[in-house]
Formats: C-alpha cells, sequence, structure tokens
C-alpha cells in the first residue's frame, strides 16, 4: 500500500522548512539555572525540564494525528547551554553562513543568546571536565594530531540509551510516581546513602508531573483547535487528539493509537532533557505490538490506519532536529543526524523468531518517508522467514542503505560472553549506529571516543615521533631500522595502543566523573531500569549495565600495512626498514613506483586470504582485550567497539603515509571494512575476511558497508540471492552489515548538481543522510567504496 | 598432483549464471572466434599479457626484466610486441602499477577447488555452486572432467556454459557430475553461423540434440547481437529447436561492450561496432518469443 495524502502532505511540509535556531530552551533553561542556584543538580535539572516544558511553544500541524514539537517550529534545533554554550557562542555568527549544516538565526536571536551564554562561562562540561585531567593525559588530549578524538560526550550530553519504553507505554507516568513514592517511604533515614536517594526521588516526581502537564498543554490546544476547525473529519481527529493526550503518557495506554502517542511524548522530552544523540527507540515492533494486536482482533483499528500512524511518527522522528558542531564535531559525524536506532524482528524471549505484522508495517513506513530517521535495523537469526528478508531486501534495493542488518548469531553469546544474562542478551537491541546493548536497562556510553589504529602504527614507525608535527608524542617503542623481526613491529605497535588506551581511559572516566557533577537527567532515568530500584540517576550508576565503549578505526589500513611489511621487508626483502620508514617519511614523493609495489604486491584484507586477515584479527583482538581490561566510574567496564562513524576521513587526516600505500592524510577504511579497491575478490570473499575479525570481542559493535551496484539488484530472483547472501552472513557470524544500493554514477551527479539531489539518502556509517548535506571529503569516500557489480 | 588447465579468472557472487550464488570459473581457449566475443581473453589457449598502458608509471623494470626484448617503452606508456612474447610472466612480477597483467595460469584440480570452497557457505544458503565457463570448458576436456568430479564429491551444484562445439565423446563423461548445461546457441543458419563464429553449427546443433535426449538439464542462451543474430526468423527458429528436442527454457543475453576495451588491452582489434539492445527492445524481444510453451527469459 502507498503512503496516505495526509502522510504525503506531512512529510511535503516537514521538508519545507529550512533549518533555523530555536532559541527558547535557552532562555528558559537559563531562568531556571538562575533560579535554583544552590540547590541538589539532579533537582536543578528537573526544574529547568519542568520549566522548559511549561514555558516552550507547542503546536499542531494541520493533519498531524501524533502530536509533539521540539522547538518552535519544524527543523528548527534547540539550544542546549549547559553542554554548548561555548562552542555555540563561537559560531554564533557562522551558523547561518556556513555552506554545510546552515541553520538560520536572526540577529535578535543571537542577541538574545549572547546574553544566555553568557550566564554559563565555566559551567559547561567542556570548560570544567579537562580541568580533573593530569599533566600527562592533558598533553595527550590537547595534541594536534591526536590519537584519541574523545569530544563527543565533552560538548553534548551522552544520549546512546535505549529507556524502557514499555514501562511507561504499560504503566503511564503516574505509575512511576506512585513507586517512587512507595520507595521514599522505605528509605531508611539513617543510612548515609539515602540522602542522595531522596534527592534524586524528588526529582523524579517533579518530571512525572511535568510530563503529564506538557501532554495537557497539547489536549488543552487540540479542543481550541476544534472549536475553530469547520471541517467534521479534522474536528473528529482533534478532540480524538485532546482525549489521548489527556490519558497519556501519565496513564497506561488503551490502544494501538495512544501507545505510539505516549512512545513519542517519551521520545521527544528525551530530545527536550538533554542533547544526546542516538537516543534509541530499540525494539519497537515488540513493545507495541501487543496493542496492534488487540485493536486489529477487537476490529477497532484496520492495518491501513495502523500504517498511516506509523508513517506518522517516522514523520516525528525526523522533526527533530540537533544543532550541529561545526568544526570539530560534523567531521567525525557527517551529515545532521540523530541515529535513533530502531530495530525490528530478532528472537523473542523464548528464543523463538519473533518478527510480526507492525515488523513489516515499520520496513513499509520507511520506504514511504525515505529520510534519515529512524536508523531503521533489523535482527537476524538462522530462522528468520524468507517473507520477511525479502521484505527486507525490497527496501535495502531502494538505496537508502537501510536497513542495516544485526545477526543474533554472534551478537547474543558476545553479550553472554560479556557478563549480560540470557534474558537481557536475547533482548538486544542497537544503540545508535551499531553498538547491540540490552534494552531498557544499560547506560552504555557507546559512543565514547574514536582511537585511531592507523596513528599508533605511524608512531611505532617512528619510535614514537608524529610525521605530520615532528614531536615525539607517543612512547618510544624502539628505531624501526633495528627491527630485526617482523614481531618487533607488531609488539612497537601493541606498545603504542595500551599506552594511548590507558590515556583515553583516562579522559573517559574524567568527563564520567563530571557528567555526575554537571548533568544529571531525571527524566529519561525515570524509565531506565534500576535507576528507581537504585535510588539512582543514570549518571551515577543508576542503570543495571554501565559500559564505556571506544571504537578503534583503520583497522584494514593497519592489517595492509602489517601485511606488506611481513611480506616485502621480512619475506621477499625487497625492502628495508630503514628504507621503508624513509619512504613514508617523504609520503612517496617521487617514490610511486614503491607506493604502487606496497598496494598491489602484498595480499590484502578483504580478499579471503589469512595473512592480511589475520592481521586484522591479531590488532583488532588486541585493542579489544586492552579496553576491555579497564572499569568506569559508574560500577561498570569499557566495551571495545570497531567501527568509524564517520571519522575514518578526519582520523586519517591526520596520520602520515602508510606502509599498505595510503598517502598522508587520505580517510582510513571504515568500520572493518577492506580499504576501498583494495577488495577485488567481491563481496563473498568481503565477507570471509571480515568474519575473521574477533566479533564476540568487539561487545560495543562492528561495522561493515558494502556497496552493491543497482545491476546486482534488479529483480525478484536477484533479491532472493541478496537474501541467501544476508543468510551467508548470519551463518559466518558477523554482527552487522550494510548495504548502498546506488551507483557511483550518480552519487558523482549528485555532488555536481546537489539541488536536482536533494531527496538523495544514502548510508554513511550506523546512519543514513542525506547525500547533499556530507562533506564532500566524505562524499568523495563514499564513492570510493568499492562497488560490486554482476 | 592432480590434473592441471589454464584458468583465465575465477569470479565470485555470480549471480546470472545458474541458481543461487556461484563461484564462474573461466578456462581459457576456445574453439569458437566470434566477432562479439565479450571475453577475448579467454579465446587463446595460452597465457597471454594483459596491456594497460595508462597505469604504467614509467619505471623501466619490465624492459629490464624481459628475457625477449619484447617491450618497447612510448609515450603513451609501455607497450608489448606480442611477437616475441612468451607470455613468461617475469614483467608481470615487476610491474607494481597492474600496467601489465597475466592472464591466464595453470592451476591444478586442487587449487581451483580451494578457490572456491571458501564461499561453500554461500552455495549452502542459496543453493548456488560452481559454473564452469569460458572460453570453452570442453576445449580442456580432461581438466573439466577432472573439475566437475572434484566438485561433486564436494556437494557442490555444477554447471558448465557451453558453446557445444566439442567431440560428443568428451562431453559425455562429464555428465554424471552435471547439474546443468548453459548451452550457447548464436545462430540456427549454418552459414551465417560459420560467419560470425569461424566453425559451423551442425556439431553445436547435433550434440543438444543428444544432450536433451539423455535428459540432461538444459537452458538454451542466446547472446543477442543486434542486426547479427536477432532476426525474427532465426530467433523463432532457435526457439522452435529448443522446443522440438524437448529443452523448456531459453535465456536471450543482451550485447554487451565491456568487452571492447580488453581488445585493445590484448593488442588485437574489435571488429564490431554495435549499439547494444535497449531494454524494451530485449523486452520487445521477449514478449513476441513467448506463447510457445517455453520460458523465455532476458539475462541469465
Amino acid at each position: 500500500m502507498g503512503q496516505t495524502l495526509r502522510v504525503q502532505s506531512l512529510r511535503k511540509r516537514l521538508r519545507s522548512f529550512p533549518r533555523a535556531i530555536c532559541v527558547e530552551r535557552a532562555v528558559l533553561i537559563t531562568e531556571s539555572y538562575r533560579e535554583t542556584e544552590g540547590e541538589p543538580m539532579v533537582i536543578r535539572r528537573a526544574k529547568a525540564l519542568q520549566k522548559i516544558l511549561h514555558g516552550m511553544s507547542i503546536y499542531i500541524a494541520d493533519g498531524e494525528l501524533i502530536v509533539g514539537n521540539q522547538a518552535s517550529m519544524p527543523n528548527k534545533a534547540p539550544v542546549f547551554p549547559e553542554t554548548g554554550a561555548l562552542w555555540v557562542k563561537e559560531q554564533l555568527d557562522l551558523f547561518a553562513t556556513r555552506s554545510l549544516n546552515k541553520f538560520l538565526v536572526t540577529e535578535e536571536e543571537k542577541s538574545i543568546l549572547r546574553n544566555v551564554l553568557d550566564y554559563w562561562k565555566g559551567k559547561t562540561i567542556l570548560e570544567v571536565a579537562p580541568l580533573y585531567l593530569s599533566e600527562e593525559t592533558r598533553t595527550v588530549f590537547q595534541q594536534t594530531y591526536p590519537v584519541i578524538s574523545p569530544t563527543l560526550f565533552l560538548r553534548n550530553c551522552v544520549g546512546h540509551l535505549i529507556p524502557d519504553y514499555a514501562k511507561i507505554i504499560n504503566k503511564g507516568f503516574s505509575g512511576v510516581k506512585k513507586e517512587v513514592i512507595e520507595r521514599m517511604r522505605l528509605l531508611d533515614p539513617t543510612n548515609p546513602e539515602s540522602i542522595n536517594k531522596l534527592q534524586f526521588y524528588r526529582a523524579v516526581l517533579i518530571i512525572c508531573d511535568a510530563v503529564s502537564g506538557f501532554a495537557h498543554r497539547y489536549a488543552d490546544l487540540a479542543e481550541q483547535l476544534a472549536v475553530k476547525e469547520t471541517n467534521p473529519t479534522r474536528i473528529n481527529e482533534l478532540r480524538k487528539i485532546a482525549e489521548i493526550s489527556r490519558w497519556v503518557p501519565e496513564n497506561p495506554a488503551r490502544n494501538f493509537h495512544e501507545a505510539l502517542q505516549s512512545f513519542w511524548f517519551m521520545q521527544l522530552i528525551i530530545h527536550i532533557e538533554t542533547d544526546g544523540l542516538a537516543e534509541s527507540p530499540g525494539r519497537f515492533d515488540q513493545y507495541l505490538y501487543p496493542f496492534l494486536a488487540n485493536d486489529l482482533n477487537a476490529n477497532r483499528l484496520t492495518l491501513e490506519e495502523a500504517q498511516e500512524l506509523v508513517d506518522c511518527v517516522w514523520l516525528k522522528m525526523n522533526e527533530v532536529v540537533k544543532l550541529s558542531d561545526v568544526p570539530p564535531a560534523s567531521k567525525y559525524f557527517g551529515g545532521v543526524t540523530m541515529s535513533e536506532n530502531l530495530i525490528l524482528g530478532g528472537i523473542n524471549h523464548e528464543g523463538e523468531d519473533a518478527t510480526n505484522e507492525l515488523s513489516y508495517i515499520c520496513l513499509e513506513a520507511d520506504a514511504h518517508i525515505q529520510l534519515p530517521q529512524p536508523a531503521l535495523s533489523v535482527r537476524i537469526h538462522s530462522g528468520t522467514p524468507e517473507k520477511f528478508l525479502m521484505k527486507v531486501t525490497e527496501l535495502i534495493k531502494t538505496g537508502g542503505g537501510k536497513p542495516a542488518i544485526f545477526n543474533d548469531e554472534i551478537i547474543i553469546p558476545a553479550l553472554l560472553n560479556d557478563g549480560v544474562p540470557l534474558p537481557d542478551a536475547r533482548n538486544y537491541a542497537i544503540v545508535g549506529c551499531v553498538e547491540p546493548i540490552s534494552s531498557g536497562n544499560a547506560n552504555g556510553w557507546t559512543n565514547a571516543a574514536m582511537f585511531n589504529l592507523g596513528k599508533c602504527l605511524e608512531l611505532a614507525l617512528n619510535n614514537g615521533v608524529c610525521q605530520l608535527s615532528g614531536n615525539h608524542i607517543g612512547p618510544s617503542t624502539g628505531e624501526p631500522e633495528n627491527f630485526l623481526t617482523f614481531d618487533q613491529v607488531l609488539e612497537a605497535l601493541k606498545k603504542q595502543v595500551s599506552y594511548f588506551v590507558k590515556h583515553m581511559v583516562s579522559m573517559l572516566n574524567t568527563w564520567d566523573h563530571a557528567h555526575q557533577q554537571l548533568l544529571p537527567t531525571p527524566f529519561i532515568s525515570s524509565f531506565t531500569d534500576d535507576c528507581i530500584a537504585k535510588g539512582m540517576d543514570l549518571v551515577d550508576g543508576g542503570a543495571r549495565f554501565n559500559y564505556t565503549g571506544p571504537q578503534g578505526v583503520g583497522l584494514a589500513d593497519v592489517a595492509d600495512s602489517l601485511s606488506a611489511i611481513k611480506t616485502l621487508v621480512f619475506e621477499k626483502k625487497v625492502l628495508s626498514m630503514k628504507e621503508l620508514v624513509n619512504i613514508l617519511s617523504q609520503d612517496f614523493e617521487g617514490l610511486e613506483e614503491v607506493r604502487l609495489m606496497l598496494r598491489n604486491k602484498a595480499p590484502k584484507y578483504g580478499n579471503g586470504e589469512p595473512l592480511p586477515d589475520l592481521m586484522a584479527r591479531e590488532v583488532g583482538l588486541f585493542y579489544c582485550q586492552e579496553v576491555a581490561q579497564y572499569r568506569n566510574p559508574r560500577g561498570g567496564h569499557y566495551r571495545p567497539g570497531l567501527y568509524p562513524v564517520a571519522s575514518n576521513v578526519p582520523l586519517g587526516g591526520v596520520v602520515g603515509a602508510l606502509p599498505n600505500g595510503r598517502k598522508k592524510g587520505l580517510p582510513l577504511a571504515d568500520g572493518i571494512s577492506p580499504v576501498h579497491g583494495c577488495d577485488v575478490k567481491g563481496p563473498t570473499a568481503v565477507l570471509r575476511s571480515v568474519a575473521r575479525v574477533e566479533h564476540a570481542a568487539a561487545t560495543n559493535g562492528t561495522l561493515l558497508n558494502v556497496k552493491f551496484h543497482p545491476s546486482a539488484l534488479k529483480d525478484e530472483k536477484d533479491l532472493k540471492k541478496l537474501v541467501s547472501f544476508i543468510r551467508g552472513f548470519c551463518s559466518l557470524k558477523l554482527m552487522h552489515v550494510q548495504f548502498n544500493v546506488i551507483s557511483a554514477d550518480i552519487l558523482r551527479a549528485a555532488q555536481q548538481d546537489p539541488e536536482n539531489y536533494r531527496d538523495l539518502m544514502i548510508r554513511v556509517a550506523g546512519y543514513s543522510a542525506m547525500f547533499v548535506d556530507l562533506d564532500s571529503k566524505l562524499q568523495n569516500d563514499i564513492i570510493g567504496r568499492t562497488e560490486h557489480m554482476l | 598432483m592432480t590434473p592441471s588447465g589454464i584458468v583465465c579468472n575465477i569470479q565470485r557472487y555470480s549471480i546470472h549464471d545458474g541458481p543461487g550464488i556461484r563461484t564462474l570459473v573461466f578456462l581459457k581457449g576456445c574453439p569458437l572466434k566470434c566477432i562479439w566475443c565479450a571475453n577475448p581473453e579467454s579465446q587463446l589457449a595460452r597465457p597471454e599479457i594483459v596491456v594497460t598502458p595508462k597505469r604504467c608509471i614509467g619505471c623501466g623494470k619490465c624492459i629490464v626484466r624481459c628475457p625477449e626484448k619484447a617491450i618497447i617503452s612510448t609515450p603513451a606508456g609501455n607497450t608489448l610486441d606480442r611477437n616475441k612474447c612468451i607470455a613468461c610472466g617475469f614483467c608481470v612480477e615487476e610491474c607494481s602499477a597492474e600496467g601489465l597483467q597475466l592472464m591466464g595460469q595453470r592451476l591444478t584440480v586442487d587449487e581451483v577447488v580451494k578457490e572456491i570452497e571458501g564461499d561453500g557457505i554461500f552455495y549452502a544458503c542459496s543453493g548456488g555452486g560452481v559454473t564452469l565457463s569460458g572460453g570453452e570448458p570442453f576445449y580442456q576436456p580432461e581438466f573439466t572432467f577432472s573439475l566437475l568430479k572434484a566438485f561433486k564429491k564436494q556437494g557442490l551444484n555444477t554447471a558448465v556454459e557451453t558453446c557445444g562445439h566439442a567431440s560428443f565423446k568428451l562431453i559425455e563423461p562429464c555428465l554424471p557430475y552435471l547439474d546443468l548445461i548453459l548451452y550457447d546457441i548464436k545462430h540456427l543458419d549454418p552459414d551465417l553461423h560459420q560467419k560470425f563464429t569461424g566453425v559451423e553449427n551442425a556439431l553445436i546443433l547435433s550434440n543438444a540434440r543428444k544432450l536433451a535426449a539423455k535428459g540432461v538439464k538444459l537452458v538454451i542462451r542466446i547472446p543477442l547481437v543486434p542486426g547479427l543474430n536477432d532476426s525474427e526468423t532465426n530467433l523463432i527458429q532457435t526457439v522452435e529447436f529448443a522446443r522440438e528436442i524437448g529443452i523448456g527454457e531459453v535465456h536471450l543475453l543482451p550485447y554487451h561492450e565491456f568487452g571492447r576495451q580488453k581488445y585493445l588491452q590484448l593488442g588485437r582489434e574489435c571488429a564490431l561496432d554495435i549499439n547494444p539492445p535497449g531494454t524494451e527492445r530485449m523486452e520487445e524481444i521477449r514478449r513476441f518469443l513467448s506463447g510457445r510453451g517455453l520460458i523465455i527469459q532476458v539475462g541469465g
């Protein structure tokens, strides 16, 4: 079925608004903070949210069935001074003029913002957290050409959560309130821990009322609009909206429409409470299905009506916008993406297939809406129905890079191995790009930092000296000309990795500590287990599972480089270590022949050949084990990942020439995908190589991009073969794969003519974005991803 | 040592040459010289050097290494005197830029099996397997026989893509190890067949009859070359021939130009200058051949 006229016109409407800045939130939160100085931080945060929800503009657009807005107009981004005051102020004059990620802002709005932003001087996490660092770690933090990029959670709230939506949908905030009052009653006033618990409970009570009050504002507005409305159909719709918003999310949802509206209020307020990214709806088709099934059984709702409602939720998810921080953040996270990962299918609590009618409706909704949010994903396992996979490949064929595919057969064992109990492991969902985590009860910090493995290799080949600055920034791991065996090269690399991992952990733990001091999140904590049971905000470790997840980037370049060193230096002895290092320091200037030899005359990762594949495995595993040994301040541990978001482009920018023939400054390979153009044996060989990396150790996720030429997906027969390919992926126990089905020619045309390709959505990393919104370097990188034809 | 043969190329994730996800093994050497051939690198039975002058960076190492002094430096990159070249491959070893590449490698049956068995998981998931193509697989009959036997021992689905121009005595022993034959019929007219491919079609048609009579699963493939074999008469005759001998499926493979570049790289001339048939034309042909009780399909 196609999308309804309502959905078409709402989509058109959404796309018609320019991106702009909304100042309301910044003004309201600043007023609130001024009023609450001296009070416990968690209470201040609750009161601030209360003030915002009470004072911000709300609207119900013509034709909307699901209501709730983040800013005064669609595509307007609120400002979060508690994290962004410093960078927003610095970039204030640039937002409206820069070529990428442009946000309109008037002179009057700028002056309002300047006034309020002054209040935040010295109070933001960006200013406070680095003060806590040791001298040595601070030096590493401030490096010009760094190994570690840890700033996402220094410039933003953390986000990256999958709260327990089902709890609110089923019990309502009135249920939360009841539970909190009971917990408060049972607090032992003599226990020192009770003091903090009491403050947290008080904050949650403020939140519960604030949220209900916010929904009631929509009920009032809908009633007023109904009075003015002349179209009888719309009058009924508005009355229904009023009735629903009067009821949820305060009370348990009674039908599918109420459950969706309750979901949307939660998802929306999460994005008003903080500017965290990757706030992920998780297993949407699981927790909402009982409501759909009941309505369908009782003939209260048709499938067409259900589809339209879900389409409306999809549109709403694209209405939420975050003001993007350029530079440096957008370099690492191309496009303005919220990375709200919503995942379908997989196995249920009993281990049986869980796909249902709603799973299909969600796939259809994505085909209808064709916009970046949600970051749609599917879970597959050996028993995933063929019909579901066919529907998945039909959506892949449209070329938007969705859905991403995740493999129960490896992710569940990996989580079990990491200490997650079976029921939680089976109930995993994906945060943001590719990070698997149990639903409803974890605080994963899953995109905590990017770790540049390519830079570590550069330092290992130069005794710790950076080839871009000439400064000694890494540990002294020996002059390479003295390396007599290949193992010594590997040893030096590992020492560099260990050294920087240690400093990365020190930084991230420091940021974590500062978030505890400055940025409690009582709203999302109120429905993430076990915050209420523990009487603890998420920032303090209230979740049942607490992780910190930094990603290693550049694995394929390192594997190919090591393969070249082993083959050409130590086996064939065509070059000496001294010559190699010398050539790299000249960035192959005038030495194209040697560069091509390094690139073409040693085996490369991505072709199913053991040497480079096992190098990727060894380095990847070493990085993971180094990271996994550390603990974070929330009582949890570190979880390594091997994926790049879009950081492989800027991270490559700080790395000198590498022995795989990659010149200075060029992008690194993305995720655990092979280096562009080096996987010449087709997609099945790629999967076999990638399968050699130890996925179970990278519990924070891995990422594999595969690009197909549209001619490989012409008809149903081709789609069936793609289904088989995905089943092969499942048997090979890879964690993740995502597809771009678009020819390089079309992407080049879009680069030349952005106006006519405004609607061209492609897969960047763990998310999709509008191609024309991306930085040209990132565009070129995506064009360069090897395209599999035939 | 297991028997060996000259292999042109091994291509994975092939989805248009038999059921499921397949690996295509291109063998070198063909008894036909079709003027539209898209794989000229597979025509000659012996290894050849493929030259891509625009990749040449002028390092000169190939010139020094060549024992036959067959490589000549030109401003547009190095070129090869094919009268002198013995395809020893030394220049290819020296060429880091991949301006010189060796087409055709002698591989043993074991080596081929090792290359293809890595994709076993994909064959299993898709009902796929291996397709021998070329060139002409029966041009290296013993190698083809041993390969098919070895593939079957691995439990793989097997197919051969053949022009049919081989003694039936060479084809017959392979049948127990073959699940599918993709059988090319280029033209029904013996004279035109001779003109376009260099050989008459009598042996090809007789082999097709024999194979069909033995109940082998056969699919007829017509490489559709505009102006040469796409006349109504020829297409109807071909389809009628298929029906008469009891074959149920015909694939129409549109001529394409991807091979043109290869002629230059092999130091040969591409005799043909024809535009590929468009999607609409192919559909038109498909429709007009339908309704004769056979499955007519565009593409493999």
